[in-house]
């Protein structure tokens, strides 16, 4: 093999010419960006609609005797603890594809947006904007099926909330 | 007809995408004596860098349109470099061997003798550092990158660009004193 650095050039450049090689369109890289940003948007109204939801069964129980902590368990829906987990893993490794990360504290990033996430799904369980979700939300199946399951758990005359 | 030697990197770029494949070749030699340098010092091996650095152009040729224009191209290819590297460090942990190729300046016999002397001490002192420390220093005092680029390069804030070209400084001072002392 030459030791010729420049054969390099000539090697990448003949390679081209003869269409071996071939730029990937641009609509590629737009499509590229847009499902990374469509797939961030929706780990995080996923996680975030989870979070909600895991508050909301924590409540539905009141106070933790030891009777509603294994009723608690036993209801707990750890799927969505789960599926959490993996949105905000997979909401965390999306992020990194944004130019912007590497500029700051990844740390930060990564605290910053579990604490969003937290926050927000705090925010719609409080005010009550999960009941939206339950209504029209894209997770009313999901919400619906699981008060459905929990209703039938529980005798006449007793209470959900 | 254009003087395209007088082109930013950036301007080649946009005049490439439209259809004016050739004008690669101007790229190329404006990066591959400069890359080819940046990969023999992370890989340490003549050969392994020519197919580094060959992949290089090839993967930037073919993702040309993902390059945003209003950014450094610099950074942007050696920054595939870098990732180029670090995949075949991957692939051949402890089996990197020692340099055997060595670029030439255009300097006198002397001072090249002196410089070459100079030389093979840092890159002895720096290959005894750790790559998150070496890299770092080799782009800013060999290819003299500034902090910023730096960071754009290695995806690393500014700020610990600083704390590890300042640690790196620190320990070649530890580390070429223990080698002149042997």
């Amino acid at each position: 093999m030459s030791k010729n650095p420049k054969t390099i050039t000539n090697e990448v450049m003949d390679r081209i010419e003869k269409g071996k090689i071939t730029m990937r369109p641009r609509i590629y890289f737009v499509l590229g960006s847009v499902l990374v940003f469509v797939g961030l948007v929706a780990t995080v109204i996923v996680s975030v609609f989870l979070i909600s939801l895991m508050r909301f069964v924590l409540r539905a129980h009141g106070p933790m005797g030891q009777y509603r902590y294994e009723a608690l368990l036993a209801s707990f829906p750890w799927w969505a603890l789960i599926l959490t987990c993996l949105g905000l893993v997979a909401g965390i490794k999306l992020l990194r594809h944004y130019d912007f990360s590497y500029k700051k504290n990844f740390l930060v990033i990564v605290i910053g947006f579990i604490a969003v996430v937290f926050a927000a799904g705090w925010f719609i369980d409080a005010t009550g904007l999960d009941a939206i979700w339950l209504q029209k939300g894209p997770m009313r199946g999901i919400m619906r099926r699981y008060i459905d399951n929990e209703t039938k758990k529980i005798p006449k005359g007793g209470r959900i909330r | 007809m254009p003087d395209y030697k007088k082109y930013t990197d950036e301007k080649l770029v946009e005049h490439i995408r439209k259809n004016n494949k050739e004008l690669f070749r101007e790229i190329m030699r404006r990066y591959e004596d400069k890359l080819m340098r940046y990969a023999t010092y992370l890989l340490r091996d003549y050969h392994m860098s020519k197919d580094t650095v060959q992949e290089s152009f090839i993967k930037a040729y073919m993702n040309l349109f993902g390059f945003d224009i209003s950014k450094k191209f610099s950074s942007w290819i050696y920054r595939i470099v870098h990732n180029e590297a670090m995949n075949v460090l991957q692939k051949n942990k402890n089996e990197i061997p020692l340099p055997d190729h060595d670029f030439k300046d255009d300097t006198d016999i002397e001072m090249e003798i002196e410089q070459k002397e100079m030389k093979q001490k840092i890159t002895h002192c720096l290959e005894k550092l750790p790559v998150i420390y070496s890299e770092p220093l080799a782009l800013y005092f060999l290819e003299e990158k500034s902090y910023e680029e730096i960071g754009d390069i290695l995806r690393l804030p500014q700020g610990t660009v600083a704390t590890r070209i300042n640690r790196a400084k620190s320990y070649m001072k530890h580390l070429c004193q223990k080698t002149q002392r042997q």
